[in-house]
């Protein structure tokens, strides 16, 4: 036991058969406080964490123990206080506390939790499993176990079984790997990939694999055969090592086929399109432990690949890319597959449907393995997929992308009694970001235009180089270094060169290829499907593209200005692999997964990060001193009736309110508490609170959604809340609007030195880019007064101590104001320069929307 | 485009890598090491304008480095980063003539911004 978890117990053991009505109201109200300070220290250390770990910073392993160690404390203490505060009401969130913080100290310490079994069947899957079986794996199991969405039958052999079959070949023994991830020469690749080919299986792992392989058969009805794939990659699968590779399908249920294909995907980790990916992230092949996935196949009629977003021109739209028989075309980007663009946001309507021309398809060989066939001609040029079937996928779609948070790169297949199955989601990679450095796009009027708008774009950005076409897969190695490759097809084998060439143009080819999801991770500028780049432009011709959203612009010769716009704007910290692992710590401390109270998963079960748990013991603490205050101890909860509908409650803790002992409501005029006073006073300032509906765009609905599930429910209503502790001198305003919360603490009294300003704006219903500039303008705003602030991604924290009542109290006035006139601005400000007006406006007093 | 050369040196990776990316986009050529030893060797076949070193690290440390380079190269500027503040360390090494001394985590703004000073010191 820790000794935390010891201090903990000692405590109860004293408060333990103490009754509540005996203590007073006083006591808890102290720890009440105590948790607030406790919650807000750790809030602070959050942020800063979350700011310096964000890529503007250098930093190393001692910050990052440094600044763990204070969280882990500050959190520590507000558990701690917490459980006095409710007599150890939640046992269980001290247990998330110490999971978390298992979790972090992996990270942080690089050690993995070393996998129990060898192999894990789907329906087994627990979570943090993740290390062991692979992001792949793991996500597919969630889909199964969560949202019970059809995914065939399968098994994960995991990394434990990989350093058993590793160690029983003696395979790091018998190749010279060189020191300090150094490059390693092709030869000890090839090596390796012959000894793992040609390895033994260890006994225990073939038993594991025989007992699997037997499972399944039992369990299947009808011909059954396995797709074999790696499960390697991040655990986040925000780098996805896409088609980098192996993958096995139509292996018979056979266990030494089985076994054989497992080896040739664990073999392919040693494959030289795999080490240049590795390289290129800063991956040493030292550590890359790779978890396989064994999965029946589905027989299917129609299978794709779709992007649960259209990235590159609407966010309101998700793509399908489909063709008859296996995916593997779709993905390999062999095919001229069909293209269906759904709008998710509204109605759900196909808004474009582009059937090509599917000559090939491929299909399981009765043998085992797979076969390209010609498709049959009438099939050619049909659509495969009907318009259920297409709103069936996007159903499915958004159904992953709500339950992962994240934008979802899918393959899917529907079988031929037309039922759909997920055989993969990842995170889909965002493309270049091109906004937000407030560069504009340089003009570029002299040069002449070779191609205008062009193909699909698959990464943004813009390059200038020699152009290098590629009539043979075997001249890729000829391409000189800086080339703009121009092919017809567009391949996984590109990764091979990725690191020398500059940009990649392709006649045909789909966004939802394996090549264009390489091209995203190494931000090369792409575009495919251009038609006849192939032949407009010369071998060696010097040319400058272009790639947006519109596609590709292709210029004659270098455009000096267009490239070295890109390059201020392609170079990102996330490329590191060493950055990512350190950062990768932040996903165990700030994200808020709680948000909604009145939801069953706010539990302390349901927090998975330190965020999550300070949440969590902010709102039962709330909820705590109201239960108590409404049961009668001494202080009483009253509702506070105000001109405008902000539905709060307080609750006085001493001479906070006057003549209300006998009161459900009361009125602004019976405030005593002085900062409540300005407060108010500013909420219900003339004009400043808003009460028209302010309508939500696609956007901002679905980013609601996202987060939380019903919008619908949110309403006025919910006064619990919404409430106010206060004394004479002191208020703690935690208020709830739509999606955002705001905290307000404040002590206001004749000794400057005591005085003090806390405020915190948390959330919203908008975008992202939306919110953050709301939070733009509150920083703008407070800035004024000399608040000192911090903010991270739609987070805000505004700190002022040390100011005269009077100041203190005009301060707080236009806190107030500033709550009421923010509640909706998020969705009115639709661009910086509005920030700027709309911040000027209120410093002036004036509050228009 | 620049032709300016710097060099990094701090024992660990995630440091060199970050800043390696962050200056090669300001058109830096720039070499990274992880201990002191090669990268004065390398000092000797080629000459670089900026040597930001971490202060402790195992083998010869950040003093040392700037003490060499100093005698060896004065009109190299030398940055100094520290796990901490550390204001003995930072006096000594501005006795030494040290460009500019930051404690972790470094503002990488602020580390591009003592960059180019120095390298305008320099001409």
């Amino acid at each position: 036991m820790t000794k935390f978890a010891e201090k903990l117990n000692s405590i109860y053991r004293t408060i333990r058969g103490v009754r509540r009505d005996r203590e007073s109201f006083e006591l808890l109200f102290s720890r009440f406080r105590r948790v607030l300070d406790d919650n807000n220290k750790a809030l602070e250390i959050i942020t800063d964490m979350g700011d310096t770990l964000g890529g503007d910073y250098l930093f190393d392993i001692q910050y990052v123990r440094r600044s763990y160690a204070d969280l882990h404390a500050a959190v520590g203490e507000a558990i701690s206080d917490f459980d006095l505060l409710t007599r150890r009401r939640y046992p269980r969130l001290g247990d998330r506390f110490m999971d978390i913080d298992e979790g972090i100290r992996h990270v942080i310490d690089e050690t993995v939790i070393a996998a129990k079994d060898l192999v894990v069947f789907y329906d087994q899957v627990t979570d943090g499993m993740v290390q062991a079986i692979g992001g792949k794996n793991a996500g597919l199991a969630e889909i199964k176990k969560a949202l019970k969405l059809n995914v065939p039958d399968a098994f994960a052999v995991t990394t434990r079984a990989f350093d058993a079959f590793m160690s029983h070949n003696r395979i790091y023994q018998k190749i010279q790997l060189p020191e300090d991830g150094a490059p390693i020469p092709g030869a000890s690749l090839h090596e390796a990939h012959e000894l793992i080919l040609h390895g033994e299986m260890p006994p225990d792992l073939h038993h594991a694999v025989d007992k699997a392989v037997s499972r399944i058969r039992s369990r299947c009805k009808g011909p059954c055969a396995l797709a074999v794939r790696s499960s390697a990659g991040e655990e986040d699968g925000e780098f996805s090592f896409a088609g980098q590779f192996e993958t096995v399908l139509n292996v018979p249920l056979d266990t030494a086929a089985v076994e054989k294909a497992y080896r040739t995907v664990l073999a392919s980790l040693y494959s030289e399109k795999a080490s240049i990916y590795q390289k290129r992230l800063g991956y040493d092949l030292r550590d890359m432990k790779m978890a396989v996935g064994c999965m029946v196949m589905v027989d299917a009629a129609t299978s794709g690949v779709l992007y649960s977003i259209d990235q590159q021109r609407d966010r309101d739209m998700l793509i399908i890319n489909a063709t008859w028989g296996l995916g593997t075309s779709v993905v390999e980007g062999q095919t001229d597959a069909d293209l269906y663009v759904v709008n998710k946001g509204g109605t759900g309507e196909i808004v474009e449907t582009r059937t090509g021309m599917k000559d090939s398809m491929v299909i399981g060989s009765e043998q085992g393995g797979i076969a390209t066939v010609p498709t049959p001609q009438e099939l050619r040029m049909r659509s495969s997929l009907d318009p259920g079937q297409v709103a069936e996928l996007a159903r499915l779609a958004i159904a992953i992308e709500k339950h992962f948070h994240r934008p979802q790169d899918i393959e899917w297949a529907f079988d031929r009694q037309g039922r759909a199955f997920i055989l993969q989601a990842r995170p889909l990679r965002p493309p270049g970001e091109d906004t937000g450095t407030g560069m504009a796009e340089p003009r570029v009027a002299d040069a002449r235009v070779l191609v205008k708008n062009s193909g699909l774009a698959v990464q943004n950005g813009a390059a200038a180089g020699r152009v290098f076409i590629l009539k043979n897969i075997n001249d890729l190695d000829s391409i000189p270094r800086g080339a703009i490759l121009v092919a017809h097809h567009d391949s996984s084998q590109f990764v091979r060169v990725m690191t020398d060439v500059s940009a990649i143009v392709t006649d045909t080819g789909t966004p939802t290829s394996h090549m264009a999801a390489l091209c995203r991770e190494f931000r090369i500028p792409t575009v495919v499907n251009a038609g006849n780049a192939t032949q407009v432009l010369a071998h060696d011709q010097e040319i400058t593209v272009q790639v947006g959203n519109e596609g590709a612009t292709i210029y004659q010769g270098l455009v000096r200005q267009l490239v070295e716009h890109a390059r201020n704007n392609s170079v990102r910290m996330d490329e590191l692999a060493e950055f990512r692992k350190k950062r990768y710590l932040l996903r165990y401390i700030a994200p808020l997964n709680l948000v909604d109270p009145l939801r069953d998963e706010f539990t302390p079960q349901a927090c998975k990060t330190m965020h999550d748990i300070l949440r969590f013991i902010h709102e039962k603490s709330v909820a705590e001193l109201i239960e108590t205050a409404q049961s009668g101890v001494k202080a009483s909860a009253v509702r506070l009736d105000l001109t405008v509908p902000a539905g709060i409650t307080i609750i006085d803790v001493g001479g906070g309110l006057d003549n209300s002992s006998n009161l459900d409501h009361i009125t602004a005029g019976q405030v005593s508490s002085l900062p409540l006073r300005a407060v108010i006073s500013g909420m219900t300032f003339p004009g400043v609170w808003h009460s028209d509906a302010v309508p939500l765009n696609v956007n901002d609905f679905m980013s609601s959604m996202l987060r939380v599930p019903d919008i619908m429910s949110d309403n006025g209503g919910r006064v619990e809340s919404n409430m106010a502790v206060i004394s004479r001198e002191y208020a703690n305003v935690s208020l709830k609007f739509g999606y955002h919360f705001i905290i307000l603490d404040c002590f206001c009294s004749e000794n400057a030195r005591n005085n003090h300003i806390y405020f915190r704006f948390m959330g919203g219903a908008t975008d992202m880019t939306k919110r953050s500039r709301r939070l733009q303008l509150i920083a703008r705003i407070l800035g004024e007064y000399g608040f000192n602030i911090k903010t991270k991604g739609d987070l805000i924290i505004a700190r002022l101590a040390n100011i005269g009542k009077n100041e203190a109290e005009n301060i707080l006035d236009q806190i107030g104001r500033l709550i009421s006139y923010t509640r909706q601005l998020d969705a009115i400000m639709k661009d910086d320069k509005s920030l700027e007006r709309y911040a000027r406006n209120f410093l002036q007093g004036i509050y228009e929307y | 485009m620049s032709n300016h050369r710097i060099m990094i040196i701090d024992d660990e990776k995630i440091v060199g890598d970050m800043a390696k990316l962050s200056l090669e986009q300001e058109g830096y050529g720039v070499e990274t090491f992880l201990n002191a030893e090669p990268a004065l060797k390398r000092l000797q076949e080629e000459k670089f304008d900026v040597v930001v070193t971490d202060y402790k690290m195992k083998g010869i440390d950040g003093m040392e480095v700037l003490k060499t380079v100093k005698d060896l190269y004065p009109a190299t500027q030398v940055i100094m980063i520290t796990a901490f503040a550390n204001l003995d360390a930072a006096i000594e090494a501005l006795r030494r003539d040290v460009h500019d001394f930051f404690p972790k985590p470094v503002k990488i703004k602020e580390l591009k911004a003592s960059i180019k000073r120095a390298l305008e010191k320099q001409h």
